[in-house]
């Protein structure tokens, strides 16, 4: 019931249309960038409209995968922040979470009843953009062999080919990967929105220490203290896209990111079973 | 074993520096209706939150059906219900989801007994007509409304109200007052209201507590109040020598005199009989023009009584500094 409950609360919230249309507007922006990047390089001499490459190396797969990982790095970690940072926080501030504390619900399964909720919404909203990313690339480009060379995107370490099917397939585990990626940021927003009492200030400090945390991970300078921070795996992803796929990394990586969401949620947990509402 | 549904003893709550309950003793029964009453800033609202286990006591004891509400919290709001102020609802949902919601989660689920049950409460509380309407769209006197038709669906063993008053208009006024009679008559239930209307306090309830910067310094019915706050008046008529003379005739004939001025003297009820005045008037050369009894309204009494205990020292008013002890 308290789960109905949830989902009615977050449906009629507007925030996944909200989440829905930016996140096809950050596409179809995607693909004016893409689309542009080429005639700006060449003063407008290419043949072929979207790179400097030809089509055998772009098409709606490169563009899904380029567009996939922006997303993940930059603008899906923001709606984590925001669905993770709205949940409790924001009953905190409007005064509800008076009305449900006074019913016969344990913490516990308000706890954890907002997180499934929290955790579902995100890996829609993932599911979601894969989903228009690869659609777009589709319309607008095709479909075709997936390409992927070294770059300073650091996508792939030595020349990759998927055949189009191996690439699909690819994208079908990078949903759950990508999902697992973001529940880092979701979770740390959880844990932040159990000690404010405003869900923007939840969001604000929950994606400023993601965006610092991402930042000192891709910087040389602080190598040492990049295996102490989630975000130097949250591309793990990208080893889906292989030819040959190393699982035991790949699978390592994940556990970690897990086990870096499963720290925040313990805090946050232990926050919200034992603080007072005043 | 028999508890009173709700027990406070020597609850302290202290914010920092600040107290904001300073070992407050009261009990509730059921079939009674108690009112919390005193100015902002009392420890109104803390007491309630304290009661409902959203905050801890930093001493003290509080049992509610003899639990501690803050570690069984869930157990306890199995038969309370709690109304806070202002009343805070998704503004997203209808009146109607929101009851059904609100019923489901305290039943695992909602059958057709109580979705009529749920229609017949809106109705009572004359918001059925507006019960598919988003609670966004209400007024705040409609989530007054509401925050009612919760607290009573489904009908609790304790229910306690924060300004369950306000924004309601006079009508729904007196409907509240039916519906909390009714509640305490016919279903035993114990209620607790904190208010600021003595109207209300003094038509409805069986007890009140008055509380002062975290001090309870009234604790009993409102007739008592009333008792306290009443005076005999006593109106001289005569040169001021003749009248102090016969005041202090009064005083030697051990009459207690509470204050004088112009003529006019007041003391306690029951001091002197009117013949007896009379007679000591006379005996002066004054003529006795007025002799009745002064009764107070509740406010007026309430606010003699918090006039007083402001001008208590502060060591009498209960702001020591408590430790944490483990009372129960």
């Amino acid at each position: 019931m308290l789960m109905r409950f949830e989902m009615l609360k977050l449906s009629r919230s507007g925030r996944p249309v909200v989440a829905a249309v930016s996140l096809a507007l950050f596409l179809v922006l995607m693909l004016v960038g893409f689309y542009t990047y080429a005639q700006n390089e060449t003063g407008g001499q290419v043949d072929f409209r979207y790179t400097f490459e030809n089509r055998s190396y772009f098409n709606g797969l490169t563009f899904a995968i380029y567009a996939f990982y922006f997303g993940v790095a930059m603008l899906l970690p923001v709606f984590a922040a925001i669905e993770g940072g709205s949940q409790i926080a924001a009953e905190t501030a409007a005064g509800t979470i008076h009305t449900l504390l006074a019913r016969p619900l344990s913490r516990p399964k308000i706890f954890l009843t907002k997180l499934a909720v929290a955790v579902i919404f995100l890996a829609l909203a993932v599911g979601f953009f894969l989903l228009i990313a690869l659609l777009i690339g589709l319309l607008a480009v095709g479909w075709g062999d997936l390409n992927l060379y070294p770059g300073v995107l650091q996508m792939t370490s030595r020349p990759q080919h998927l055949t189009q099917s191996e690439a699909l397939v690819a994208f079908a585990m990078a949903w759950p990967a990508a999902t697992i990626t973001l529940l880092a940021p979701l979770t740390l927003s959880f844990l932040v929105s159990t000690w404010v009492r405003n869900p923007v200030n939840a969001v604000g400090v929950s994606v400023s220490v993601y965006l610092v945390l991402y930042v000192i991970a891709e910087v040389h300078f602080f190598r040492d203290l990049r295996p102490f921070l989630f975000t130097s795996y949250g591309s793990y992803w990208r080893g889906l896209f292989r030819s040959d796929v190393y699982w035991p990394g790949v699978l390592q990586d994940a556990c970690k990111l897990l086990a870096f969401s499963m720290f925040f949620l313990a805090l946050a947990y232990r926050r919200f079973s034992r603080r007072e509402e005043t | 074993m028999n508890h009173a549904i709700l027990e406070v003893d020597g609850a302290v709550r202290r914010f920092g520096k600040r107290i904001a309950l300073a070992g407050v003793s009261l009990n509730l029964d059921s079939r009674k209706i108690l009112a919390l009453v005193g100015p902002n800033g009392s420890g109104k609202t803390t007491l309630l939150k304290i009661l409902a286990g959203f905050l801890k006591p930093t001493s003290g004891c509080v049992r509610v059906f003899g639990m501690d509400p803050f570690a069984f919290r869930a157990r306890v709001m199995v038969d309370a219900r709690f109304a806070f102020a202002p009343p805070a609802w998704y503004p997203q949902l209808t009146a109607r989801e929101t009851l059904t919601f609100l019923v489901g989660i305290g039943n695992g689920a909602v059958d057709r007994t109580d979705r009529a049950r749920i229609s017949h409460v809106l109705d009572s509380v004359g918001l059925l007509e507006r019960a598919d309407d988003r609670v966004r769209v209400f007024s705040f006197g409609m989530r007054q409304r509401l925050a009612l038709a919760q607290a009573i669906l489904p009908t609790p063993k304790l229910l306690v109200l924060d300004e369950p008053t306000d924004g309601l208009d006079p009508l729904a006024i007196l409907e509240l007052r039916a519906v909390l009679r009714r509640l305490r008559d016919e279903h035993g239930v114990a209620i607790l209201l904190s208010s600021h209307l003595m109207t209300e306090v003094e038509h409805l309830v069986d007890t009140m507590a008055v509380l002062h910067e975290g001090s309870l310094i009234f604790n009993g019915p409102p007739t008592e109040l009333l008792r306290d706050g009443q005076c005999l008046r006593l109106a001289l008529d005569g040169t001021t020598d003749v009248v102090a003379r016969t005041i202090a005739l009064m005083r030697e004939e051990g009459v207690v005199v509470a204050h004088q001025e112009n003529g006019y003297v007041t003391m306690p009820v029951g001091s002197i009989t009117l013949a007896h005045a009379g007679k000591l008037a006379d005996r002066c050369g004054a003529v006795l023009k007025e002799f009745h009894e002064q009764r107070p309204t509740l406010e007026a009494a309430l606010l003699d009584r918090l006039r007083t205990a402001r001008e208590r020292p502060p060591s009498s008013s209960g702001s020591t500094t408590p430790s944490r002890t483990d009372e129960c």
